[in-house]
């Protein structure tokens, strides 16, 4: 699924994303499925960080995701840096049956937000949500019906807490709103995923897609002033020129291309 | 929520003898002692400490005529091992265990030739002629015999015979030729289970591979002829303990090893093997001592278990998930400062597939303990350094790649770290890992930066188009998926076309990057160690600040200032048993995953960060002696200074965090005149109810006293004394009022003599406080202003960063020669008259003699003239003759600096000098490198298949110059025949 850098460079923006969150919160498995629409119950975990490349269609232009996977561990978060230099965009992933995988996503943010890029685009991911019972406000947008969810369920996770089924709800930890206050206190975009069943992990990279100043990019990659997002910073381009497409379905269809 | 660990000052480069001990993979010298679970120390034998250590000169000689070549070099006697180490230091070398010699025997040859045979358990005989003086020829027979004793007496002789029915190698090698088991040499006899000699116990430990199948296709990897060539080596050169390397057995490693064997060569080969010989059931122990035990350790390596290798059968039940489980757990209570990294996952998976559980679990610890140093720590440093040390030999080596990856702005380690922390393994196809990992436990840790190079080097013009980190990585990518393909397909030589892109990539590590020794390697470490610490150490200061909950009002760079006191505070006077993970007691009944705990600090630890702080928590002295004025700095200690710790331990854990200490100088640093006061008067107001005790009282004039302490002339000693005076006079005269008055509500009526009841309150301590211009001006300003934060200077690195000269200056330089040098020029300055010793004020503002006088207005004349508490005036006097009082209180200008570095010394030159030889070398000819892959012709003769992985084998085949001309090779030939000494 990888396409080499060469041939996309016309029409292309490409945007440096950066995954970052707890170990085994479920960040390469995101990324699978976002690029590779697959699910891998037993995924290795990231040693270093792994890369990996997706397009991204959004109205008439292309966006071409370089993603870059973390390691989780503690102890490799002073390796982040230098995965997360010059990214435009980060995803900071938890696990919301876990909630001190959000206090690590909280200070993950922390850091983004003094360290990176001063006009990085951050969204904040509660992963797994397939664990626990979809709750009313939850419903995912379409996402939930498609086919190949049937496979993915067959495919058991022997290290996961058992009684998915039984209790569901018990197992959530970190309640949505609680993430979602945070979210936009701090200002980021929110999602609530499962790489499991592909449930909003389209919906992250289409809105990151959408917030990303493209203008601003292409403007700085044209003029040759070195890597995208290097140059100093312009709020005012945000919103300019991008008229978002506002169905998430269809941007999903886009996406997977 | 922050750590913060001084360990990294605390590195040491390794010393010459441990240098030598990594060499021969001989377990560290305290590793040595036998460890039976519930060792006693007074277990071990008295003279065993004593064995002494002694390397000498010496031929080494097979004893069968026409084997081997015999080879100069140097004979290492290390107890409780025998190493041998040709003089190239790679051609030959063994390491045996004492206990595998079986007879000793001096040979009776020519005239001032002392030579002796060696015949090992395997039936070897090897003949070492010590070619050093005869003095020294001596001194070493008698240290061997020694040595021997103390083994035979340690019962080792015998734990050799069952440990070898654990290795593979003897179901490989029939023994047909069983000496008698339980006969010595020297005529003693091994006690032992009179079994009837059953035929062959297949009892050779053996990892999953055997029941799960190892990966790759064993026809592909010419399982049987690799096997028949190694039976033949190891009947021949001995096996497991008693291995002898000879160039032979490197180039059977170089073509991969058989799948069988692998495990105990792996343990072999990193001597892995020996600790498992010198710790029986310490692994079953480990386990058995920590059962149910949870650490934080333990939950992350729970979190990877579905994780690691998760293709291989193997990983897909509890069989395989079980013991990886097992074995990570009880390398991470072995050692809980590492305790467990993602990566050792993938390296316990995949040494799990060719070896037992006690098998991994040792040579995990050789991969993290030896092999990889640091690579696996908390703070990674090791992986850092050596990612660096990367990077500078690709400059070296490749310097057009390094240059390209600077203009494109590309980190060579977004790609290379991986390779490095999981030996490849996770990078590339196992089989081709696997046979990397055979190098590196063959050659050492040079090999991964070999490879690394030869990567680069092979891929050099693509790396030269490649625009980002992106490209990189892909290209990376899609090299490793072609390990497999002809390395040239579309050559018209069919031998050439069979060459793999993996071999080739073997061949360019080992022939175009032979110049990456380890020796290199060691010094461009050293190099870069003083960088690397610093970049984390700074790293990590910057995330401490920023994970501060509240900066209160300091800036960050305040805070950093606050980080680095406390930080030089922990490095000088380490808190007890800090960032050391907590006894399981704290953790197993909390379910909660909780992360490492905040690091605290205690009393010791505070006294130290205050007085770097503080200008009143040290003593600090001006000498001048006529050579040199300084300042000597100690460490006050007072009960104001415990005092002060209690007060800002405000969650009452006994010890403090360093957000504690933010939040303590924040509440004293800022305060206006009015807020100090308060601050005072509550930090001595223990019980918090609002009132000074008559004691309390006491105890902060004694406070006072003790901040004044080096204030010249009378004016503070004045000041406190009327505090104490007017503070009682206000205390008493309030005391009715205080009885009968408003505040009887509390019941108890103290008796205005009792010493713990409630006496001063806060208003009448202000108002006896403002009532003297001294204290005022304290409180206005100079108490906030006895707190600064400047600029910590850096401390020394206990490891230095500039090579040889560095060392030697570092040695030099250290505090206690200071202190020396210090007391040589003070005796001389006493001698000629020059030495003064000035203490230096705390606060410095009222340096006259006079006494400024006392508000009038806020105190009644009758009051100030009552003449009541002398005998607190007594006290208050006797105090003051600590102080000294310096003819001449000249401000200190900073003391001249000792020169604490030298200029650079750069290994440079021999580094040069090695690649300009490389330079020269004729271009790497693939033509003499034979491989055959063509799996379909089943029915090929073996003893042809045999010869094309000799073939393969000579690929690799290099000169090796044993060091002897053709006189001496006569003498070692001599020997052979020569009939021991009677
Ligand atoms: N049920 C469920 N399991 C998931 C989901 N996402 C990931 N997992 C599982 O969680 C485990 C960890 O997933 P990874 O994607 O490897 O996690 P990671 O964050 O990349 O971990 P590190 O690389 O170690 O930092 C795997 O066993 C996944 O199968 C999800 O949405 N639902
Ligand atoms: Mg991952």
């Amino acid at each position: 699924m990888a396409e080499s850098a060469s041939g996309s460079a016309d029409k292309s923006v490409q945007v440096k994303l950066v995954l970052l969150g707890e170990a085994a919160v479920g960040k390469s498995s995101v990324v699978l499925r976002f690029v590779s629409n697959e699910f891998q119950a037993n995924k290795e975990p990231t040693i270093g960080a792994a890369f990996l490349t997706q397009k991204c269609r959004l109205e008439d232009r292309v966006l071409r995701y370089e993603i870059w996977d973390t390691a989780g561990q503690e102890r490799f978060h002073s390796l982040a840096p230098m995965y997360y230099r010059n990214a435009q965009a980060a995803v900071v992933v938890y696990d919301v049956t876990k909630a001190s995988s959000l206090e690590k996503a909280k200070s993950w943010v922390k850091e983004l937000q003094r360290q990176a890029n001063p006009n990085i685009v951050i969204a904040l991911a509660g992963n797994k949500v397939d664990l626990v019972l979809p709750s009313p406000s939850t419903s995912g947008t379409g996402s939930s019906s498609e086919s190949e969810d049937e496979a993915d369920d067959a495919t058991a996770t022997p290290g996961e807490t058992p009684g998915a089924d039984g209790q569901p709800e018990s197992l959530r930890q970190v309640p949505r709103e609680e993430a979602q206050a945070y979210a936009s206190e701090a200002g980021l975009l929110f999602f609530e995923t499962s790489a499991k069943t592909g449930e909003g992990v389209v919906e992250i990279f289409t809105e990151i897609a959408k917030k990303i100043p493209i203008e601003h990019i292409l403007a700085s990659t044209r003029g040759g002033a070195g890597r995208p997002g290097a140059a100093g910073a312009r709020p005012g381009a945000r919103q300019e020129g991008v008229n978002l497409e506002e169905n998430p379905a269809k941007s999903k269809d886009a996406c997977n291309c | 929520m922050s750590t913060i660990s001084t360990q990294l000052r605390h590195f040491k480069e390794p010393t010459k003898d441990e240098l030598t001990e990594i060499f021969f993979s001989v377990p560290p010298a305290a590793l040595n002692a036998p460890q039976s679970g519930s060792a006693t120390p007074s277990e071990t034998l008295p003279g065993e400490e004593q064995l002494e250590k002694m390397e000498i000169n010496a031929v080494l000689s097979m004893g069968v005529q026409g084997q081997e070549d015999s080879y100069a070099g140097k004979l290492y006697l290390l107890p409780p091992y025998l190493a041998f180490a040709s003089l190239d230091r790679k051609s030959v070398r063994f390491t045996i265990p004492l206990s595998t010699i079986r007879r000793v025997e001096r040979l009776n040859a020519r005239a001032g030739i002392y030579a002796l045979s060696l015949g090992l358990w395997h039936d070897q005989k090897i003949i070492v002629q010590l070619t050093s003086l005869r003095p020294s020829a001596d001194a070493f027979c008698a240290l061997l015999r020694n040595a021997l004793k103390a083994e035979l007496q340690r019962g080792q002789m015998k734990a050799v015979k069952s440990f070898v029915k654990t290795c593979y190698s003897e179901a490989l090698v029939p023994d047909e030729s069983s000496v008698g088991d339980n006969e010595r040499e020297d005529g003693s006899l091994i006690s032992e289970e009179k079994a009837g000699a059953p035929p062959r116990e297949t009892t050779y430990h053996g990892g999953l591979g055997l029941k799960y199948k190892f990966p790759g296709d064993p026809k592909k990897l010419r399982e049987a002829s690799k096997i028949k060539l190694w039976t033949t080596y190891l009947r021949s050169h001995g096996r497991n303990l008693t291995l002898l390397r000879y160039p032979q057995c490197t180039r059977l490693v170089q073509v991969g090893l058989p799948n069988r064997l692998r495990g105990e060569m792996w343990e072999t080969l990193s001597g892995s093997l020996y600790l498992r010989l010198a710790n029986p059931g310490v692994y079953e122990q480990t386990l058995a001592q920590n059962t149910g035990r949870v650490t934080t350790s333990t939950e992350d390596i729970e979190k990877d278990l579905h994780r690691s290798l998760p293709e291989y059968a193997g990983y897909q039940n509890e069989e395989g998930i079980g013991a990886l489980r097992r074995v990570l757990q009880a390398y991470s209570f072995k050692n809980p400062e590492l305790g467990y990294c993602q990566a050792m996952n993938i390296l316990a998976a995949a040494i799990l597939i060719y070896m037992s559980e006690e098998q991994a679990f040792w040579l995990l610890g050789v991969l993290c303990d030896r092999l990889l140093p640091g690579y696996y720590s908390q703070s990674m440093h090791g992986t850092l350094l050596d990612q660096r040390v990367f990077e500078s030999l690709v400059q070296r080596c490749l310097p057009m790649i390094h240059d390209h990856f600077q203009t494109v702005d590309v980190q060579l380690s977004v790609a290379s770290l991986p390779w490095f922390l999981s030996l490849f393994i996770n990078s590339m196809p196992m089989v081709f890992a696997f046979r990397i990992v055979d190098c590196f436990f063959c050659m050492g840790p040079k090999v991964l930066f070999q490879v690394g190079c030869a990567i680069l080097k092979i891929n050099g013009e693509k790396l030269l188009q490649i625009q980002d980190d992106g490209g990189f990585l892909n290209l990376m990518r899609d090299y490793f998926a072609s390990l497999g393909e002809s390395a040239h397909p579309t050559s018209a030589d069919p031998r050439a076309r069979a060459i793999t892109r993996f071999q080739e990539l073997l061949l360019v590590s080992f022939r175009e990057f032979a110049t990456i020794t380890d020796e290199s390697i060691l010094s461009e470490r050293r190099r870069f160690r003083a960088d690397i610490i610093h970049s984390i150490e700074s790293f990590s200061k910057r995330s401490a600040v920023r994970n501060l909950k509240s900066l209160e009002r300091f800036s960050k760079d305040q805070a950093g200032m606050i980080y680095d006191a406390l930080y030089k505070a922990m490095f000088l006077e380490p808190p007890p048993a800090m960032p050391a993970p907590p006894p399981a007691a704290l953790f197993t009944t909390s379910g909660e995953n909780e992360e490492r705990p905040e690091t605290r600090i205690g009393l010791r630890t505070f006294q130290c960060f205050l007085s770097e702080i503080a200008t009143w928590a040290r003593d600090e002295t001006i000498i001048l002696n006529g050579f040199q004025q300084r300042v000597d700095r100690t460490i006050a200690e007072h009960e104001f200074i415990d005092r002060l710790y209690f007060f800002w331990d405000t969650s009452c854990r006994g010890a403090l965090s360093f957000q504690d200490l933010v939040s303590g100088l924040d509440g004293v640093m800022f305060n206006d005149l009015m807020e100090n006061i308060e601050w005072f008067f509550n930090l001595h107001d223990k019980n918090k109810d609002g009132f000074l005790s008559k004691d309390e009282v006491l105890t902060l004039s004694e406070s006072f006293l003790f901040i004044f302490r080096y204030e010249i002339g009378d004016a503070y000693l004045g000041a406190v004394s009327r505090f104490m005076t007017n503070a009682f006079e206000y205390g008493d005269a309030l005391q009715p009022q205080h009885e009968d008055g408003e505040k009887s509500a509390d019941g108890e009526k103290p008796p205005p003599s009792g010493s713990n009841t409630p006496y001063l309150n806060l208003a009448t301590f202000r108002m006896v406080v403002l009532a003297d211009e001294v204290l005022e001006s304290f409180f206005e300003t100079d108490l906030s202003a006895s707190f600064r934060l400047e600029p910590v200077p850096d401390l020394e690195l206990s490891a230095s960063n500039n090579g040889l000269l560095g060392d030697i200056w570092s040695n030099i330089a250290t505090a206690d020669n200071k202190k020396f040098f210090n007391r040589f020029t003070d005796g001389i300055g006493k001698t000629i008259g020059k030495h003064q010793v000035i203490h230096r004020p705390s606060i410095g503002r009222y340096t006259n003699l006079e006494e400024p006088k006392a508000h009038e207005s806020l105190l009644t004349p009758a009051m100030r003239s009552s003449p009541s508490k002398s005998s607190l005036r007594t006290e208050a006097t006797a105090s003051s003759t600590t102080l000294v009082s310096p003819s001449d209180p000249t401000p200190p200008s900073p003391p001249p600096k000792i020169p604490a570095s030298s200029s650079e010394f750069s290994s440079l030159p021999m580094v040069q000098a090695a690649n300009a030889a490389l330079m020269e070398r004729t271009p790497f000819a693939i033509d003499d490198a034979g491989d055959d892959d063509d799996t379909d012709e089943d029915s090929e003769d073996e003893e042809e298949d045999d010869d094309q992985v000799l073939d393969e084998v000579d690929a690799f085949l290099e000169e090796n110059d044993s060091g002897l001309t053709a006189a001496d090779k006569q003498v070692a030939n001599d020997l052979l025949h020569a009939k021991p000494v009677k």
